[in-house]
């Protein structure tokens, strides 16, 4: 029988010098959840979202993702990231490939995937971030939203069962903001299990199934997207959402 | 005015006598260059990842190196390397040689090539280590691809010196385009002229290179790209 929670995190623990960027976090991710992740910026939202994947190594605690353990051997860290899509807020396009050569490089060497089935996905993928006429262009051709929306697709190529969102439209001019959103909220519909670090609060009460606030290294109140904008009487909670609102 | 023309003649005439006896030695000095060169980029480019490496004992041990290459005159590298290692290894001129510059210019290559590394942003590695790239991977297809583009001009510059700086070999009795006029030299005693055709001869080589490099460093323009 398949683990109710595709993602278990017991007690993670982080230190970059002197700062505590995770204190005793602990969080469990049901699959198909989408959780947003909110609080002020140093309090530990992106150190979070990539000590799951393995980018910053925890000095304590357990990571389980779709049942495996996260126990920093080599093998493990590139099977779990396979399973998990990242998007970064600056896109992190390569910028000396093609768009379609972006999607289908990591389904070529890493899921060893044919040339022609590859591309086949990465144009079925291009067409649902709506840049299906982009293939042939370079990154830097594209405005930041398309950036992004390719970046997410590129993502999607390695069909992973979890997506994580590291301030997706922190970077983009408001007016591109709408189509990234739109994109991560077909997804959410879909039932992808997303775990999504953002400032865009319209976003969350439309899709999030669940709001965590972090402050300080620690999750310092969560629940129902009703809950924490509505009922919670966390005065840190309010105080930040009355700064973002 | 027939007194001109005699002397001018006879300049022709020299030049071209010592421009018979030098080209056969072209060959040479073309040969210690590729293949001291070949040896400097295959060396440089394990050196440079080294440098970059996050194993501590890598990198130092890449960094001493580098630091020891730079710091000793190459005429002093093909001294040791052909009368030093030369005795015990056996080494002839000609490896010898092609070894003392290869392993000179391979500390500066790998200085080149840790710089182009690490210009790439950070984010590169993340995008590609979160597709589930291995470490060589992410080198291999995000990385390195990038970094040519800032790793191929300077490593040009370093090719044509290792064009000149070979003709240092010549101490050891190489029988190259240098060592071709000290022995027209000492058989003729004619200096200026036979300096001339060497100096000549280089600079045709070397603006021959550079014109090479800047075609190539066009063609591979990548629209878009560096822009990021």
């Amino acid at each position: 029988m398949e683990n109710l929670f595709i993602i278990e995190a017991n007690e993670l623990v982080k230190r970059f010098g002197e700062v505590l960027a995770l204190n005793k976090v602990s969080l469990s991710v049901k699959r198909g959840e989408v959780v947003v992740i909110i609080g002020p910026s140093g309090s530990g939202k992106s150190s979070l979202l990539r000590s799951l994947n393995g980018l910053e190594k925890v000095d304590s605690g357990e990571i389980i993702i779709d049942g495996i353990k996260l126990d920093q051997g080599e093998k493990t860290i590139h099977k779990i990231r396979e399973e998990i899509g990242m998007v970064f807020q600056q896109f992190n396009l390569f910028p000396h490939l093609s768009v379609l050569k972006n999607l289908t490089l990591a389904q070529e060497i890493v899921r060893g995937r044919k040339k022609e089935l590859s591309e086949k996905v990465a144009e079925e993928l291009l067409d649902k971030v709506g840049l299906s006429e982009k293939t042939d262009v370079f990154p830097a051709q594209l405005s930041g939203g398309q950036q992004q929306r390719v970046a997410i697709a590129r993502s999607l190529a390695m069909n992973p069962k979890i997506m994580f969102f590291d301030e997706p439209t922190s970077a983009l001019d408001p007016e591109m903001i709408g189509e990234v959103l739109e994109v991560m909220k077909k997804l959410a519909k879909e039932g992808m299990t997303m775990l999504v670090v953002t400032h865009e609060m319209g976003f969350a009460k439309e899709v999030a199934d669940r709001i965590i606030f972090m402050d300080q290294g620690r999750i310092v109140d969560e629940g129902s997207t009703d809950y924490i904008l509505n009922q919670s009487k966390n005065p840190r909670t309010k105080e930040f959402l009355s700064k973002v609102l | 005015m027939t007194e001109i023309i005699n002397w001018l003649s006879l300049q022709a005439k020299i030049l071209f006598n010592i421009l018979k006896f030098l080209v056969p030695a072209i060959p040479m000095t073309i040969k210690i260059t590729l293949l001291s060169f070949f040896i400097a980029v295959s060396l440089g480019l394990f050196i440079g990842l080294a440098r970059v490496s996050h194993k501590r004992l890598f990198s130092s041990l890449s960094k001493i190196y580098v630091d020891i290459i730079r710091g000793v005159p190459l005429l002093v590298q093909i001294f040791f390397i052909y009368f030093g290692l030369g005795k015990i290894l056996n080494l002839d001129r000609f490896l010898a040689g092609v070894l003392a510059v290869g392993i000179c210019y391979s500390a500066y290559l790998a200085e080149i090539f840790r710089a182009g590394i690490s210009a790439i942003h950070r984010g590169q590695y993340e995008a590609a280590l979160s597709l589930g790239m291995t470490p060589y991977q992410t080198m291999r297809y995000v990385i390195f691809p990038q970094s040519l583009r800032i790793i191929i001009p300077p490593t040009a510059n370093e090719f044509i010196a290792s064009l000149k700086d070979s003709s240092l070999v010549s101490i050891i009795g190489l029988r190259e385009l240098t060592r071709a006029g000290r022995e027209y030299y000492s058989q003729y005693f004619v200096d200026f002229h036979t300096w001339l055709l060497v100096g000549l001869i280089y600079l045709v080589m070397t603006l021959t290179l550079s014109r090479i490099v800047s075609w190539t460093e066009k063609k591979f323009k990548v629209i878009g790209f560096g822009m990021h």
